[in-house]
């Protein structure tokens, strides 16, 4: 590829260009509310000097070498900065990944994404539907091409495309309004269809749910979590955790979470893993690390944590790739990428059975990660006498990070992986997937 | 005929960030966004620009994709000259790092129980709208700001809690110094949770929450908790929210609205002593549902309009926080987690840490709970109400209001 850029002498600096296209079509109430298509193209510099991190970030690809030459002024060259634990830790990685050249966003006709909100149309929204209020059709898409160069010498090229869509409704019952719906995702358009049963099917629960649901006793209880659930679980509950910035001076929790500790029962291993095809796909994250697969717990104990270079050098361990950015316009730092509770053996059937008195988490609509986590849920059902019964009106469920891996009693097979998660970090939204099967934990505070 | 209109926004940021006491980095970013819109009567062709391109180019690529063009059937604003600059001072990037060294050697000194992370800012931005019909807008608007997250050195939770605040002219320290003593002076002395639980916050979500509600469209197709509630008394008698672009203390804002309209008088009321008067809708929504054009389109650059973009406020009250307080104490949160509300409006809260506030000095951090709340009723029968002055825990104006502890 050749040398790109003429990096300033004595000073570490990297240049992170992302080219991005974004498509988005909307159907609301049969009125195509949204029809755009944008590029947006853009840089971010960092130059370290040993010391401070100084960055910018531009929009005028052509003028990349100046705005260098003009951070770099601000810094106090080092000749020893390539000395610093966390310089020395960083890779050289050239590699070209573009995958998406065939059938690139970009090329993709607008007809293609009508077509699919046409299709949903025609499949999920009836002339007569006495329960709906207003409905919802999208389809659209991203596509990234990312190039990395680093004065290490590292030279990167990387693309990634996601098209999303989906089916929403809002559910009217004497003016207490309740939202349903389903997202979908694909590489292309046509990926995205297919999905109406499953569309139709969750309408009719959420009708049921407003039609029949009760409100919980506050208290604690037994609670089967669905796979979306136990994602969300392994996300909010202990991802966050372990992400090592936090840590980097604080004994508190260095010893809290020192690696080889009992952390959760045996049932319990948790994965992170970058080089996944999946919303939380890195190749290579944006300090240029190659993503890999980092076992966070394996069979209750703890193994490893998420890292950028900064973190690794300071705890001495190695790099994850999970040095993540929301857009150029960010600085990056440790983030989850696609993370999973693994499998278990027991049938979800069996689990249920298995539980005499307590709740099935089937929805979640959010979440976050203190050290008493939290889980907001849309729709719960009581279980009784190992059987699913009425609909349960729940806001939250809570526990205690320390507590609740211990308390995982039962581990399904019924693994799925989502991609319908965002996560929010220091004001920074990133693309993530969570997964995990059906699982049940001994007790949750729910009100 | 075609008419030709441009908005653009300026923007550039300078950020000083500290990670576990530490200078951790510099950041500097400028931006450019503009949005292109040739009108012809019937649709309108957009280019939304991202970086420095020409007006010729940005007008001859909002006409070059017709398939594009999007259904506007309304004729664009002409809106004359106005221009406002509600920025104050300049912070140069130098006095940024030195302002930040001296606050962060403040907190790190004084409470070295503590480790803190965050940022400070300066952040500058000129928006502005021009046509060929003569409209002439420009507002423009710059700030300081100070965001710190603090973790106790013995404590098994990632971060505790969280202080910050924005000025237009710097201060002396007064501000960040205050705002600090209070949050950490006290943090390690117990205290109880109250018997009544009455709430201290700043607004910002609750507003959110209710602007969804009041939206036009929403209320005309049945799918908010307020749809056939306009004309009537649902709230406390003492709660007014309206939507304001004199607001001084809203940061950023635009005095007209993504079409082009400026509301008379600068106020829009949206709920008058808990009468809903109004859900606030752009040019298509009023059209569509027959309901009165309340001028609160969304600045939507790369698309038609939407409506939304709206600065509320609630009006304050004649008395200040602690005559609110009528000598209960308040409950300042640190560190919570709230449910969205469900389809009959209630609510839970988690409140991990939380300081009690006796209205002159903090008691003491309150162990974790929980409270149950109505969107109805926090408005209505557990309002309290919003001080008639600022509170030095957020150098902000805030609301008070009573929740139900489970």
């Amino acid at each position: 590829m050749g040398e790109k850029f003429h990096f300033p002498k004595d000073l570490y600096a990297d240049i992170r260009i992302e080219e991005k296209y974004t498509v988005n079509l909307f159907n609301f109430n049969g009125e195509l509310v949204n029809d755009r298509a944008t590029q947006e193209n853009g840089a971010l510099i960092r130059v370290y000097d040993g010391k401070l991190w100084y960055t910018t970030s531009t929009n005028e690809l052509d003028r990349l070498q100046e705005e260098l030459d003009a951070l770099a002024e601000l810094a106090q060259p080092n000749p020893a900065v390539y000395d610093d634990p966390a310089i020395r830790l960083l890779e050289v990685n050239r590699d070209e990944r573009l995958l998406y050249e065939g059938d690139k966003l970009a090329d993709i006709a607008r007809q293609r994404f009508l077509d699919v909100i046409d299709y949903y149309v025609g499949a999920c929204i009836e002339d007569e539907m006495p329960e709906v209020n207003s409905w919802s059709v999208g389809a659209g898409g991203e596509y990234m091409k990312k190039s990395f160069y680093s004065s290490k010498g590292s030279e990167i090229v990387y693309d990634y495309q996601m098209c999303a869509g989906g089916v929403w409704y809002t559910l009217g019952n004497n003016g207490q309004p309740m939202n349903s719906g389903k997202q979908l995702f694909g590489v292309t358009p046509e990926e995205l269809t297919g999905h109406e049963a499953e569309i139709l099917a969750e309408r009719e629960r959420y009708i049921d749910f407003i039609k029949n649901a009760v409100d919980v006793e506050p208290g604690e209880y037994t609670c089967v979590l669905s796979p979306i659930t136990t994602a969300m679980f392994a996300h909010e509950s202990f991802g966050h955790k372990s992400e090592a910035d936090f840590m980097l001076n604080d004994k508190t929790l260095r010893d809290e979470w020192v690696l080889g500790k009992k952390v959760g029962s045996d049932l319990v291993s948790i994965c992170d893993s970058g080089d996944m095809p999946n919303h939380g796909y890195i190749p290579y994250d944006d300090e240029g690390t190659k993503a890999r697969e980092t076992w966070l717990i394996k069979d209750g104990v703890l193994t490893g944590r998420l890292h950028d270079a900064h973190s690794a050098a300071a705890l001495e361990e190695g790099l994850t790739g999970n040095c993540r950015a929301q857009s150029y316009r960010k600085r990056p730092v440790v983030r989850m990428t696609n993370t999973f509770l693994q499998a278990g053996k027991d049938s979800f059937e069996d689990i249920i059975a298995d539980t005499k008195d307590g709740i099935y988490v089937y929805m979640v609509s959010d979440g976050t990660g203190s050290a008493t986590f939290v889980m907001n849920a849309t729709i719960c059902y009581r279980i009784r006498d190992g059987k699913i019964c009425e609909p349960l009106r729940v806001h939250m469920l809570t526990g205690s990070v320390f507590q609740t891996l211990f308390d995982i009693d039962r581990v399904g097979s019924d693994f799925e992986l989502f991609d319908t998660y965002t996560c929010g970090k220091m004001n920074q939204m990133v693309r993530v997937s969570a997964g995990g099967p059906s699982i049940r934990v001994r007790k949750l505070q729910v009100s | 005929m075609t008419i030709k209109e441009k908005h653009s926004n300026r923007r550039t940021v300078s950020k000083m960030s500290y990670e576990e006491n530490k200078p951790m980095a510099f950041e500097r970013t400028g931006s450019v966004e503009s949005s292109y819109r040739v009108y012809d009567g019937e649709k309108v062709g957009i280019c939304y620009s991202i970086g420095e391109i020409s007006d010729e180019e940005g007008f001859a690529r909002a006409q070059a994709d017709p398939e594009r063009a999007r259904p506007y059937p309304f004729t664009p604003e002409t809106g004359g000259e106005r221009k406002r600059d509600k920025s104050e001072s300049t912070v140069t990037d130098r006095e940024l790092m030195d302002v930040a060294g001296e606050y962060m050697q403040y907190i790190i000194e004084k409470y070295p129980q503590f480790t803190f992370s965050g940022n400070f800012t300066t952040e500058r931005c000129r928006y502005a709208l021009t046509s060929d019909l003569g409209t002439d807008f420009e507002e423009a608007d710059a700030c300081f700001g100070a965001g710190i997250m603090f973790k106790h050195k013995d404590s098994r939770d990632i971060i505790d809690g969280s202080f910050g605040f924005n000025m237009r002219t710097l201060d002396d320290g007064e501000v960040f110094r205050t705002m600090a003593d209070l949050y950490l002076g006290q943090y390690e002395t117990p205290a109880e949770v109250p018997e009544e639980i009455l709430l201290c916050i700043q607004y910002y979500s609750l507003t959110g929450t209710i602007s969804d509600e009041l939206n036009a469209e929403t209320l005309a197709l049945g799918t908010s908790h307020l749809t056939g509630k306009v004309g009537e008394q649902v709230f406390s008698e003492d709660f007014t929210l309206e939507h304001d672009v004199t607001d001084k203390e809203a940061w950023f804002g635009r005095f007209w609205d993504g079409e082009g309209c400026v509301i008379e008088g600068d106020k829009l009321v949206l709920i008058e002593n808990g009468v809903i008067k109004t859900g606030f809708s752009d040019k298509r929504v009023a059209k569509k549902y027959g309901v009165p054009h309340t001028k609160s389109a969304g600045h939507n650059y790369s698309d038609l309009p939407y409506p939304g973009g709206l600065n509320l406020r609630i009006r304050r009250s004649d008395k200040t926080i602690r005559e609110l307080m009528a000598g209960r104490p308040a409950i300042i949160p640190l560190n919570c987690t709230g449910s969205p509300m469900d389809n009959k409006g209630n609510m839970s809260m988690i409140i991990n840490t939380s300081l009690l506030w006796d209205g002159e000095r903090v008691v003491g951090r309150l162990p974790e709970f929980r409270v149950n709340m109505n969107f109805f009723d926090v408005l209505g029968k557990d309002y309290i109400g919003v001080g008639s002055d600022d509170s030095p825990f957020y150098h902000d104006k805030v609301i008070l209001l009573k929740g139900y502890r489970v």
